[in-house]
Parts: structure tokens; C-alpha cells; sequence
């Protein structure tokens, strides 16, 4: 499998966005790339929308044709997420698995709460700082349930298979073992990330409790599931666009040519820290 | 104040500042006019970082940027040596003349810190003030530790992330004493005087207030950041516990002093253990010169930054977060 990206616009702009290809034809990072790497369903394609220690809030878009990787944008502005002391931007290579979908039509039964209509997150930590719309193989370790604002948000703990440590960790306990502190850390991050914002701290389900390597399967199942019904057309879309090139005929797409420019700068006010009383 | 150098450079910043009490405005060093001149490429064993002045002059970091402490505001002058985030270990090079910034090197190699997690490269903007030297001929009193031989360390905790070479001017907050493979290495932790939380933040005691978990970081990072290299964690005199503005600003005078005495050649040992002294602003001075020949120093062209190696992006995990 070769992916790769194709650039419109600089990096911090409107304009930016990150298209992927295979094998130079145009692809949906939502869509049309694999969940799974093999056979086995051991090793699972993710791809990294935000890379480790950056703070541009990028997401594969859910409404514009082939659903390439954009800046998230809030009352007309580029999104940065905050720094909250002692992290820097995000703290994992952040991201989602294709052909996964969180139905905000079903309402899980242990959370309570609906799905937020997005692609299921991941956070992959690994030594490496990833790239944005990189396709990386994993494996999946553990999963946390994140109630963002009332939806169910899971946050799939996994790591590329390529990484040093990856034969040592296999499931969620070997996490805490050689990266002590990391799980701590995620939990933090993710209840405090939009406290700077003026939003009240998130809550996780399950006491923030990581669920282990077989529950965080069966959650990659049934959003793949859910997925599987999306692009069949056997639910309410909520207005995902569907467009492919792989999956039926119609597989001629017009995207822009690449025209990558330099990253633009970002406002020095990004680079500020937010110290969260009681955080830690 | 670094008052007794009388070269009209020395008098025109006094001026400035004067000038700048006047209208009650935030001393601001950028008003003097540094530039920089890089030789080499970034991240290479032979890169260096000369300071100069408004006609292209090289200056020493270390001795011809005036410290200016003044005692009662408790601001002083920074030099910047290690943007916040970043891993080169960036440092005025005491032993070569013109004190340039350069990248440390270990075993032969540029030197990077490593991440300790949850931290991301340095956690603050780091550096040094210009015109002190930690004494390392004396023992200092009570603690009987030498002082490292270079100049004071700044911890600069404020909201932006600084440039290397940077001349900043600052605001005294308090003082850790960390003892470093044996050698007393003070930590002096400053805020920019034009940050946004310059005005909320006076004493080391504002530090815990407005900045929750800042200091317990600082002492974390300084006590594990070399135990990734195989060496121990290292420890604080004062049981760790950091030192008040009015202790620090006097901390900042005896280096301010000995530092004196090192460049009029008062310090009784081999110049060849010391830091390099030749200067262009401190008359009197043992190495004092109008200018520095450029032809001695080794200013080679400047060429693009060498990528940074892949494992820099490693954590590591010493556990005790």
C-alpha cells in the first residue's frame, strides 16, 4: 500500500487541506481506505490528523467531497487547542480509523449517550511525531469513553506496529508499564482541553477507567458496523458526504491540483499556557 | 546597575532606560538594537550564534550586554538561549572569544535534551544574565559547593516562546539551587517584563498562585532531566525549596560581582579553567578591546539547518509525574 498526500494551500490558512491518494488516485481518508491492515484484523489502518505537540485542531471533513483533512473553525477563526500546563498541544499523534462511524442514531448501552456523528478517534503513542494525513498501521490497546458535551466520544489507545515498544505492549496494562503516567495524562488532558475555552470540564464513563485491548475491539466492531450501514445508505446520513472511489463505479472525482505553499505563521498567542487549578 | 563601564554605549542604554523610567513604560532591550549573525549551519557541531550591534560588531553575550539589575524593581537583562519546546542545548560559549551561542556537544556530537514526559522539550524559555559568573574558585559559604563557571541560568516562565539570542529584559521572581554533577548551578525564574502575566506576577509566592504546578514542574524537570543519559537524578540545596525575589535579586549581585572580578583578572586561577574574557564595553577590564577583530573569530557563512535526528521526538518515562 502506498499513501500518500496532496497539499492545497499553506498550513494555518482557510485554504489549507490535505487530500490522500493511493498510488497518485485520489482517495477517501473516510471511506475508501481499509480499517484493516491484515487479515488477521490485528493491524489497523489510522490516519494522523493532528501530529503530537501541535495544537491546529485538523479533522477529516465530514461534508466536502473525498473528505479531505481541514482546520476546524470556530465563529469564523482557525481552531488551536490550548496549552494546559505541563502539555503542549496534544500530547498523543491524534487521529481516526477509516470506514468507522459513531451513529449518532444509537445510543451505546453503558455510556448512555449517542455517538458524535464523527469517525472513531485515536490516539497513537508511539516515539515518533506522525504527519498530517499519514496512514499508519497499529494496534489497538485500550479505549477510553470520553463524554464530550453528552456524546459518547471514544479514544482508541493504540500504537504503530513499527515502534520500539510495540512488541511489548499488547494490551492496556503493558501501557501503564512502560509508559507509566502516560494514561493518567490522556485522561487529564482530555477532561481539562476545553476548560481554556470556557467550557466545563469533560467526563469520561466507566470512573475514567481505560477499558483493555478485547472492549476497545468490540467498540472498532461495532463502528465499523455503523459505517457499514452509512455507506449503504441504511441510515440517516446526517449530511456525511459519501462520495468514493473505490467502493462503486463512479470512480472518477474532481479534486484541485496540489498546490502546497509554506505554513503560514501562527499567532504567537497559541504558544500560551493555561494552568488549570486542581488539574492535576 | 552594571554602572562604572563608561563607554558611550553603556551610557546611551543607561539614557534609554532613564528615559524609559521616565515614562513609567516597560524597559524594552529590543529598543537597543541587537541583531545577530549566525555561522554554520543550525544543529552542526560548528554552528555558532555572534551577537552584534546596529553597525554589525560582534558583542559578547556574556560580557558586553549590560545586566542593568535594578534592585528595586527587581528587572534585570536576559539573554535567550533555548526557546520553550525546543531540545538543542543551546549555550554561550564561554571558552571562545566573542562569546557566541553554541549547541553543546557530548562524545562529539551537538547535544539535545531528551523528553521527559508529560514535559515537551525545555519547559520554559531558558538562558543566561549577561554580566554574572557562578564562581567556581569559591566555595560559597554555608553550602561549600563551587559554583559551575558559567554564567547564571534564567528560567523566563512567561506566555510567548522566545527566540535564541534574544535580549530580553526581565523581571526577578525567585531562585532554585540546584546541584548539578556536584556544582552549585542556580535556577533564576524571571518573567518577561512585557508579558501579559508580568503584572500579576512579583514574588516566587504569585508563581504558585497564578501559575499552579509551574514550580513543582520546574523542580521535576531539573531533578530527572539528565537521568535518560544513565546519570543520577540530581539534587537541591535548601531542601529544593525556592528562594524569595529579595534573596534572588541579592543572588544575582554577588554573581553581578564575581563576575567583575573574573573580567579585571581579580580571580586567582588558570585562565585556561576560566571563561574567556576579552569584551569591547567593560574599560579597565583586563581583555578589554574597542572592537573584536573579525578575522580571529570564526565567522564562517551562514548555511541552512542541518534536520534534526528522528530521536528527538522520544519520551521518556522516569515515572515520578
Amino acid at each position: 500500500m502506498s499513501y500518500s498526500t496532496r497539499q492545497i494551500g499553506a498550513a494555518n490558512t482557510l485554504d489549507f487541506k490535505v487530500y490522500l491518494e493511493k498510488d497518485g488516485k485520489p482517495v477517501s481518508p473516510f471511506h475508501d481506505i481499509p480499517l484493516y491492515a491484515n487479515e488477521e484484523k490485528t493491524v489497523l489502518n489510522m490516519i494522523v490528523e493532528v501530529p503530537r505537540w501541535t495544537n491546529a485542531k485538523l479533522e477529516i471533513s465530514k461534508e466536502e467531497k473525498l473528505n479531505p483533512i481541514i482546520q476546524d473553525i470556530k465563529k469564523g477563526k482557525l481552531r488551536f487547542v490550548r496549552n494546559c500546563f505541563p502539555h503542549h498541544g496534544y500530547i498523543h499523534n491524534y487521529g481516526a480509523f477509516p470506514q468507522t462511524w459513531e451513529d449518532p442514531n444509537q445510543q451505546h448501552p453503558e455510556t448512555k449517550a449517542k455517538g458524535d456523528n464523527d469517525p472513531l478517534d485515536v490516539c497513537e503513542i508511539g516515539e515518533q511525531v506522525g504527519y498530517v494525513g499519514q496512514v499508519k498501521q497499529v494496534k489497538v490497546l485500550g479505549v477510553m469513553a470520553l463524554l464530550d458535551e453528552g456524546e459518547t466520544d471514544w479514544k482508541v489507545i493504540v500504537i504503530d506496529i513499527n515502534d520500539p515498544l510495540a512488541p511489548k505492549l499488547n494490551d492496556i496494562e503493558d501501557v501503564e508499564t512502560h509508559l507509566p503516567g502516560l494514561l493518567r495524562a490522556t485522561n487529564e488532558w482530555f477532561r481539562i482541553y476545553k476548560i481554556p475555552d470556557g467550557k466545563p470540564e469533560n467526563q469520561f464513563a466507566f470512573s475514567g477507567e481505560c477499558k483493555n485491548k478485547k472492549y476497545a475491539e468490540e467498540i472498532v466492531n461495532e463502528c465499523a458496523e455503523a459505517w457499514d450501514k452509512l455507506i449503504k445508505g441504511q441510515v440517516d446520513p446526517k449530511g456525511i458526504e459519501l462520495t468514493n472511489t473505490t467502493l462503486s463505479t463512479s470512480s472518477s472525482v474532481d479534486i484541485p491540483a496540489a498546490s502546497p505553499a509554506p505554513a503560514a505563521p501562527i499567532d504567537k498567542s497559541v504558544d500560551k499556557w493555561f494552568f488549570i487549578s486542581g488539574a492535576h | 546597575m552594571a554602572a562604572g563601564y563608561k563607554t558611550p554605549w553603556n551610557i546611551a542604554t543607561q539614557r534609554l532606560q532613564l528615559t524609559s523610567n521616565h515614562l513609567t513604560a516597560p524597559v524594552n532591550s529590543r529598543s537597543l538594537s541587537y541583531s545577530t549573525v549566525d555561522s554554520g549551519s543550525k544543529y552542526s557541531v560548528d554552528y555558532k550564534k555572534y551577537l552584534t550591534d546596529t553597525n554589525g560588531n560582534v558583542k559578547s553575550f556574556m560580557h558586553d550586554v549590560p545586566l542593568d539589575l535594578d534592585t528595586r524593581n527587581g528587572t534585570a537583562t536576559m539573554v535567550v538561549e533555548i526557546p520553550r519546546w525546543s531540545y538543542a542545548k543551546f549555550e554561550i560559549n564561554t571558552k571562545l572569544e566573542g562569546n557566541p551561542i553554541t549547541q553543546d556537544i557530548k562524545k562529539g556530537n551537538v547535544r539535545f535534551v531528551k523528553n521527559l514526559f508529560p514535559f515537551h522539550g525545555y519547559v520554559h524559555n531558558y538562558g543566561a544574565l549577561p554580566q554574572t559568573w557562578e564562581d567556581a574558585t569559591n566555595s560559597n559559604g554555608s553550602l561549600g559547593l563551587y559554583g559551575d563557571n558559567d554564567p547564571l541560568d534564567v528560567v523566563e516562565i512567561g506566555s510567548q516562546v522566545l527566540d535564541t539570542g534574544a535580549i530580553e529584559r526581565v523581571k526577578v521572581l525567585g531562585s532554585l539551587a540546584l546541584i548539578d554533577d556536584g556544582e552549585l548551578d542556580w535556577k533564576v525564574v524571571v518573567v518577561r517584563t512585557a508579558d501579559q502575566l508580568a503584572s500579576q506576577l512579583h514574588d516566587i509566592a504569585d508563581v504558585q498562585t497564578i501559575c499552579p504546578g509551574l514550580l513543582e514542574a520546574t523542580r521535576e524537570w531539573f531533578r530527572n532531566y539528565k537521568i535518560p543519559d544513565g546519570k543520577p537524578a540530581n539534587q537541591f540545596a535548601f531542601n529544593g525549596e525556592f528562594k524569595n525575589r529579595e534573596e534572588t535579586i541579592r543572588l544575582v549581585q554577588e554573581n553581578h560581582e564575581a563576575w567583575d572580578k573574573l573580567v579585571h583578572g581579580h580571580i586567582k586561577a588558570d585562565a585556561a579553567k576560566l571563561p574567556n574574557i576579552a569584551n569591547t564595553s567593560v574599560s579597565g577590564s583586563l581583555k578589554y578591546q574597542e572592537a573584536y577583530d573579525h578575522k580571529t573569530l570564526s565567522l564562517n557563512p551562514s548555511t541552512p539547518d542541518m534536520p534534526l535526528p528522528e530521536h528527538v521526538d522520544r519520551m521518556y518515562y522516569c515515572g515520578s509525574s
